[in-house]
């Protein structure tokens, strides 16, 4: 099975903290799971670092030393924290997820097809969901009005753009419409970026597109 | 200056005995550098300041994580300002997650650290690859660090093809890699 890294640019874009929180997460989720990923944002925190060490001092107000000295009484230094434990059955839940399933959240039956948790990411303008498909199973046929990134985090998925595995990563938008089918195995679970509604391009689409503009669904 | 090894002993010191005067030498060394840097991302001087103030009392607060074998410590800094930079600049007054719960690189525990690439010299070497990357290249990277901004918003803002924006960055990460893949392995 061929690699589907993020690709770099996005890498840059994590690593300098330009990234919304939606796409950020799911970079950090593939980051989480690509080894030649994490390396090279291991490298580029390096540049970070280096542009850090070589900037020009700005000299801060008088007395900021002082008065920071002041704030650390009574702070602890933190003894170093092991992830939060997953919740029963989110064992696929690496840490970055960890923060945004609380004990409240589970999964929804959507148009009796797949499964859905909307995570609620706030004052970021994506729509961030995970979604689970049994194996065989697919997606309605949709098209993206926007960008779209994915990041499989359990089983895997294909559709004409190739075979998605645990840790892969897809930006869209891709073709014209697709529809990504579950592989054989576990179901697939994946965090799902949106950056504008999707359109269906199936026969209910037109019915079901304006309550997916309004969100309901 | 301070060495990247002295920088190291220091943020050790903090994690093992609380020490006050080693915290005072890293505050004096690295807020008034995450201060400039904040501010040539167009932040006012009193926004950079409190960035860096919150950045050095985070140090404080994540010390024992520290770890020398993977990342410097003015790399490490660098992590918990740009984090920090998000968390006051760019997401204030919404109420969210604190960014410093993950977003963060979450290597398995008993992978390998990246040994001497991520940490004391690399960054000469770093200095060296920024100095050799063309200035187009040069100007994006620096665009994204210190400007907050992503590879779609300098497209914009300097008028090129998103293609050409890729191809720069595709380049200049190209060399970074293999600058630094040696000393990793």
């Amino acid at each position: 099975m061929s690699r589907h890294p993020a690709p770099e640019e996005l890498l840059l874009d994590y690593a300098a903290g330009a990234l919304p929180e939606g796409p950020a997460l799911a970079v950090a989720l593939h980051v989480a799971l690509d080894e030649q990923s994490r390396r090279m944002v291991g490298r580029l925190n390096a540049v970070g670092g280096t542009l850090i060490e070589d900037q020009e001092e700005s000299s801060l107000d008088e007395g900021a030393l002082a008065f920071t000295l002041k704030r650390l009484d009574g702070l602890e230094v933190e003894p170093r924290r092991l992830p939060a434990v997953p919740r029963q059955g989110f064992d696929w839940a690496l840490p970055p997820l960890r923060p945004y399933l609380g004990t409240g959240a589970g999964w929804r039956r959507i148009l009796g097809k797949f499964d859905e948790i909307r995570l609620d990411v706030p004052g970021d303008f994506h729509r961030v969901s995970l979604l689970r498909l049994d194996p065989g199973c697919s997606l309605p046929e949709h098209r993206h009005s926007g960008y779209e990134y994915t990041v499989v985090l359990q089983g895997g998925y294909t559709d004409a753009t190739g075979n998605y595995g645990v840790g892969d990563f897809a930006v869209g938008p891709g073709p014209e419409r697709h529809e990504p089918i579950a592989d054989p195995g576990d179901p697939c679970i994946a965090l799902i970026v949106v950056e504008r509604p999707v359109v269906l391009t199936g026969p209910w689409g037109r019915w079901l597109n304006p309550l997916i503009r309004r969100g309901w669904i | 200056m301070l060495s990247a090894e002295e920088a190291a002993d220091l943020i050790e010191a903090i994690a093992t005995h609380q020490d006050r005067a080693a915290f005072a030498s890293l505050f004096r060394h690295y807020a008034p550098r995450v201060k400039g840097f904040i501010m040539r991302g167009g932040a006012d001087a009193e926004a950079a300041q409190e960035v860096a103030q919150e950045a050095l009392i985070m140090v404080w607060r994540k010390a024992a994580s520290f770890d020398r074998g993977r990342a410097s410590a003015a790399t490490w800094i660098f992590t918990i300002a740009r984090n920090k930079r998000i968390d006051l600049l760019r997401r204030a007054n919404r109420p969210a997650i604190e960014t410093e719960d993950w977003l963060a690189v979450f290597a398995p525990e008993e992978e390998d650290a990246d040994t001497s690439a991520m940490a004391g010299q690399t960054y000469t070497r770093v200095k060296e690859l920024l100095g050799d990357l063309s200035a187009d290249q040069l100007a994006v990277v620096e665009k994204a660090f210190f400007e907050d901004k992503t590879h779609t918003a300098i497209a914009e803002e300097l008028k090129l093809p998103l293609g050409t924006v890729k191809s720069r960055i595709r380049l200049a990460l190209g060399r970074l890699r293999e600058a630094l893949e040696k000393d990793e392995s």
